[in-house]
């Protein structure tokens, strides 16, 4: 997509909009990075434009196994199938086929349609998640958990989407939520138990700059 | 004369009489003709026949406006009452259609796509047969009409309706529903054929985005949002975090199905060139757990007993005692169509399309739907379609 005037004045009100002191105060994150999905919602595919418009190139995959993310840089030559996607977007000059992944980025929120077409239940997704970040922990790979779809990837105590978040946001370096997201305080309360660093931004726009920051070390 | 024959004569005269006043009632609802204008930007109209001739004096055959721009650009095709029960849907192509303007590229819009199911009422569900919006002259009024086609325009129903040409196995109903007989067939049932013109006149017409316009529940998933099939997920996606940051409101992606076939966001898709997005808005009036489904439930989107189950969590939307106005359902309309174009014209420069007058969604908080409606009284009538 095109840096049109209209985008980067968006871009720029967005960033002013974001909470203070957010954006000078995040953790560092590095490259090459990984996005993925937990719960299979499309906001992973959110997660991916806000990277291409923060200019941070990626290698995407919406259900990787532990295996794939230990080939690293291009995830073992994968390649897209029926409710399997796969996107290698990472510099390779940079950072060459097999290149340890330093960063994952979990867009959190579950979708039933979504585990169905890739062949899941929600326990199953959960073991995944489980599996993945267990391999993170001990890899040193650091976890930015992104929940982004506001109300509407949130539910009752206990629902899928809940399980979502249960399954990775206590286990995340950077916890990345919108305010609609996070009304309830459940969030804060999180990170706070876990010592997490949380950042809220008003709009999922405002993730752009801040993902700018993050990989700009 | 016994007393029991003096009872079943009653019993038969209260009947002949309920049945007489009801039909007499559905038969004007279906005779009912709601007013079009066609604005300064409307610069021919045609019928739907034209795409397919089988249609021609069918009453599925409907208007078909196109807003030709002075410079060249793309296409965008907006479809509105495709379900006639989701009735934002026409009062935001009206709004385009009586308002709008073109500078570059064209707009071709469909306000009554299933015009059969517009004088289809839903009578065991006590839908009110007409709504009206205030305006600044007095009051327009509009037929309340059923999801489905007429049994009366398409009829007998099928046992289980075998979806053409992929052969997925739907419900009876589904044969009068145009959001699944897409992509249709020239010589099918009566809502294939409506379904096939639309397919005929985008890949005729060069349509680069077609919009269909719908609403959904609340208590359903798949509401307040876009829903996009790969080709079409970017645009949705830049257009979700444009209006979240720029206008206050949000509507989230949901990618298309791929086996869940006669969908227009679909179908639309994969038979043409066309990228399609269906818009849902959410219409508290659609859910089943409401009081008495009454114009008032329809215009307000306010309800008790879904702000209990919104309080429980229950809901899929954000709701309170302010309930889901028409006009916030047409205002978000109008921005995600305009943002749509907006994102199209900076994808493609070369397919862009501009509009102007349409409002945003403030626009439409502020002044309300009727503001933007003009007199059909006082318009020029060769510029006055009824529908």
């Amino acid at each position: 997509m095109k840096h049109t005037p209209f985008i980067a004045a968006a871009l720029a009100i967005c960033l002013l909009l974001s909470v203070p002191g957010a954006a000078q105060d995040v953790p560092a994150a590095r490259l090459p990075v990984l996005t993925t999905s937990a719960g299979q919602s499309n906001d992973v595919n959110t997660l991916n434009i806000i990277l291409e418009q923060a200019g941070v190139k990626y290698d995407y995959c919406d259900v990787p196994t532990v295996d794939m993310i230990k080939a690293g840089v291009g995830l073992g030559g994968q390649e897209s199938g029926e409710g399997f996607h796969v996107a290698i977007k990472t510099d390779l000059d940079k950072y060459p086929t097999g290149t340890p992944y330093k960063t994952i980025i979990f867009a959190i929120g579950a979708s039933l349609k979504g585990m169905g077409a890739s062949g899941l239940t929600i326990e199953h997704e959960a073991k995944r998640l489980a599996r993945v970040i267990n391999y993170c922990k001990e890899n040193n790979i650091y976890i930015i958990a992104v929940h982004s779809g506001g109300a509407a990837t949130r539910g009752a105590e206990g629902s899928d989407n809940e399980r979502m978040i249960d399954a990775v946001a206590p286990y995340a370096d950077h916890l990345v939520v919108i305010e609609s997201s996070n009304k309830d305080g459940r969030f804060t309360a999180i990170a706070k138990e876990h010592s997490i660093k949380l950042t809220e931004v008003q709009y999922a726009l405002n993730i752009v700059a801040l993902m700018k920051t993050e990989f700009a070390q | 004369m016994t007393r029991t024959a003096i009872y079943k004569m009653s019993l038969a005269a209260i009947f002949g009489l309920v049945s007489g006043i009801a039909g007499y009632q559905f038969y004007e609802h279906r005779h009912y003709q709601a007013p079009i204008i066609a604005g300064p930007g409307v610069t021919r109209v045609v019928k739907l026949h034209e795409y397919c001739p089988s249609l021609k004096g069918t009453p599925a055959d409907t208007d078909v406006f196109f807003l030709e721009g002075a410079g060249d650009g793309g296409t965008v095709l907006l479809v509105a009452n495709t379900h006639s029960n989701e009735p934002a849907a026409r009062l935001t192509a009206e709004i385009f259609l009586e308002n709008c303007t073109i500078q570059k590229g064209r707009l071709i819009v469909i306000p009554q796509f299933n015009n059969s199911g517009s004088r289809n009422t839903k009578p065991g569900d006590g839908y009110p047969l007409y709504f009206e919006i205030p305006t600044a002259w007095g009051k327009k009024k509009f037929r309340m009409g059923n999801r489905n086609a007429s049994p009366l325009d398409s009829w007998p129903d099928p046992d289980v309706y075998i979806h053409y040409p992929d052969r997925s196995l739907l419900s009876y109903l589904d044969v009068r529903n145009t959001n699944r007989t897409w992509p249709g067939r020239p010589d099918g049932p009566l809502m294939e054929r409506v379904c096939f013109a639309a397919m005929e006149l985008i890949r005729n017409e060069q349509v680069d985005v077609a919009i269909d316009i719908h609403g959904a529940e609340t208590m359903f998933p798949v509401t307040n949002c876009i829903v996009a099939p790969e080709k079409s997920s970017r645009i949705a996606t830049m257009v979700q975090l444009m209006t979240q940051a720029m206008e206050g409101f949000t509507v989230n992606v949901y990618p298309s199905p791929q086996n869940f076939r006669g969908l227009s966001h679909r179908e639309i898709g994969d038979y043409s060139n066309a990228m399609p997005f269906l818009l849902e808005a959410p219409i508290p009036f659609l859910d089943q757990p409401t009081g008495p489904k009454t114009e008032e439930l329809l215009l307000t989107g306010r309800d008790p007993l879904l702000l209990s189950l919104a309080r429980q969590g229950k809901l899929f939307v954000p709701y309170d005692e302010y309930g889901w106005p028409m006009k916030n359902r047409v205002g978000q309309h109008c921005s995600v169509i305009l943002e749509i174009m907006n994102q199209l014209s900076q994808a493609s420069p070369e397919r862009a399309v501009v509009a102007e007058n349409v409002p945003r969604y403030k626009d439409v908080l502020e002044h309300d739907v009727g503001y933007y409606y003009h007199n059909p009284a006082t318009a020029d009538p060769a510029r006055v379609y009824p529908n």
